[in-house]
């Protein structure tokens, strides 16, 4: 029987499918478990029976929970997450969701570019001058970065840079869409506050997978034969230390995302994050878990991404 | 230990880290004022010698306030980080050592945790729990659960192929003999590391939920919902949001200069290179 060899790459998405399925059944049933009934949550405490079961049959939540969660799940294939029942009542979903993806999306990105730039910077130069004044400084402002939190930061940077020196706006993002120079003008700050602390913990790990690269015995060969300093940091000590940089930025992209929500409130962007707070606060049940997975969905696409990268970077893993 | 007290980072950390506790534990007792009780002869008084961090704008004394607010969200992270590293660890250590088919499905549950925002994940529960104190620190143990409990695995594989854990098998010990005995002890510190750093994000996802008014609730204290209240006159009296910010990040300045000297001290290898 000839057996089907399923690349490394097959097999990853194979598992991040199964794991989408899986966090669609644990956002479903644990909310359902949590709190039972929707229409208790629609129509309030002191709503008829008959008016229960009205709704019940008009939404389909009559049928048993398994069935349920198929015609839930199927309709979510498809992009129909249903309706929105309180905060933003009678519109699609899957329009909230679509309509505010791409500012979450742009905000998420523009972090992981700033926090990728910074760190690249800081590693390498504190890598290469590793025990000296550059480096102790770059360690120390990394640890201060570690512990702002982004809500806290955000407001220090509205503080000096918005209110203060009047450079960016405090409040308010116009959406990639409508103009993309406003949109990295005005989601700097808080792209910046989500970023600072993961740019943080990015550099410490380059500068410490610089550093312990550095002392391999390929490099010292490779010097010995008499290649530049330059040569051989870029193609010798660069390369293998960006594995663990990438793993390591790969696993940060759940916090990068999770610091969307906070700073999209703070600065009133319309994002998924808001909306999910928003839901949250209206007990809008079906919104929460079309928020939910929508973050799940994305850190499983850009983790696949990264394993993609990972994988092509260091061929001796697959 | 000598290593620990040589490596000035790590000693900072403890000191801060202490500090933050001796101030959290004793420092309720020792100030006169209440941390609910309202004031309105005393509204948003700056920082004086009676209060010093100011007053808030119910007139409450703002250092009484961040210190018990930091003692409930200390509680809540070491609370939710210590259930975690506990299960997350036994779960880990049984999945490596016995494995099965009931370890594959705790892990494969494990992966999904992970894959989830931590915060998204925090907030999704909040929701099915109910905004509480009791439900953040249940939040925060299912976030850690998932990184335990690979932590814990993916040393105890590398561990129980040692001789020794094979000599203690060929002895006749227990299972749980082994597993207690002679594994946990040598993958202990990391599992220590890994709990400082989870102390201080804790710290971050309460004091984030709390001040998005998810957590914590008025009138009771948490350096979230201070946080978020100075926010609210920001603009008349900035020392609110400030000093209770200062003191967040002290307290995670602590936790993080300890953790990261507790790793340096553990990994020789690296300790002679940097």
């Amino acid at each position: 029987m000839p057996t089907i060899n399923l690349g490394p790459a097959s097999r990853r998405l194979g598992g991040a499918l199964l794991i989408a399925f899986l966090g669609a059944a644990l956002v479903f049933f644990v909310m359902r478990a949590g709190h039972g009934d929707p229409a208790l949550a629609a129509l309030g405490d002191q709503a008829t029976p008959e008016a229960i079961a009205a709704f019940h049959k008009r939404w389909g939540l009559d049928a048993p929970l398994v069935v349920q969660f198929w015609r839930w799940l199927s309709g979510a294939l498809v992009g129909n997450f249903g309706m929105s029942m309180t905060v933003a009542g009678g519109v699609p979903i899957a329009d909230l969701i679509g309509s505010r993806l791409p500012n979450t999306l742009f905000i998420g990105f523009y972090a992981m570019a700033i926090a990728v730039a910074i760190s690249l910077v800081a590693g390498t130069v504190s890598a290469l001058y590793h025990g000296r004044f550059i480096d102790s400084a770059a360690t120390g402002i990394a640890v201060l970065g570690i512990s702002m939190p982004d809500f806290w930061l955000s407001y220090v940077l509205v503080y000096l840079l918005a209110l203060g020196a009047g450079i960016f706006p405090s409040y308010g993002f116009v959406s990639p869409g409508d103009s993309l120079a406003g949109a990295l003008y005005s989601g700097f700050l808080p792209a910046f506050a989500i970023a600072a602390p993961m740019a943080a913990s990015f550099t410490r790990i380059l500068r410490t997978a610089l550093i312990d690269t550095l002392y391999r015995d390929h490099v010292r060969v490779a010097r010995s034969l008499g290649y530049s300093r330059a040569f051989v940091f870029v193609h010798y000590v660069f390369r293998n230390a960006l594995i663990p940089y990438v793993t390591v930025i790969g696993l940060q992209v759940r916090y990068l995302l999770g610091g969307t929500v906070v700073v999209e409130r703070i600065f009133g962007i319309p994002g998924i994050g808001a909306l999910l707070v928003d839901a949250a606060f209206g007990r809008d049940y079906g919104l929460v878990q079309a928020c939910a997975l929508t973050f799940l969905i994305c850190v499983l696409i850009v983790n696949f991404l990264v394993d993609l990268l990972c994988a092509a970077l260091n061929p001796r893993s697959t | 230990m000598r290593a620990f007290f040589a490596n000035k980072l790590a000693v900072i950390g403890a000191a801060v880290t202490g500090f933050v506790l001796l101030a959290v534990i004793a420092g309720p007792w020792v100030l006169p004022h209440s941390p609910t009780e309202a004031n309105f002869l005393a509204l948003l008084e700056p920082p004086s010698l009676a209060h010093p961090f100011g007053t808030d704008s119910f007139g409450r004394d703002v250092l009484t306030r961040i210190l018990y607010g930091a003692r409930v969200s200390l509680a809540v992270s070491v609370t939710g980080v210590l259930a975690a590293a506990l299960l997350g660890s036994a779960a880990g250590l049984v999945s490596a050592y016995v494995g099965g088919w009931t370890a594959a499905v705790a892990m494969r549950i494990s992966d999904l945790l992970f894959s989830f925002p931590s915060f998204v994940l925090a907030l999704f529960l909040m929701v099915v729990l109910g905004f509480g104190i009791a439900n953040i620190a249940a939040s925060i143990a299912l976030i850690y659960l998932p990184l335990f409990a690979r932590l814990a695995r993916n040393m105890a594989l590398v561990v129980k192929e040692e001789p020794w854990v094979q000599a203690a098998q060929l002895m006749g010990q227990s299972t749980f003999s082994i597993l207690t005995r002679e594994i946990l002890p040598n993958i202990a510190a990391p599992l220590f590391v890994q709990i400082a750093i989870g102390i201080a994000f804790g710290i971050v996802i309460e004091a984030g939920l709390s001040f998005l008014g998810l957590g914590v609730q008025p009138p009771n204290p948490s350096l979230g919902t201070i946080m978020a209240d100075g926010r609210e006159y920001f603009q008349r009296a900035p020392w609110v949001l400030t000093l209770s910010g200062v003191a967040i990040s002290i307290a995670l300045l602590g936790l993080n200069l300890l953790s990261d000297g507790i790793r340096d001290v553990m990994d020789p290898k690296l300790r002679a290179r940097l």
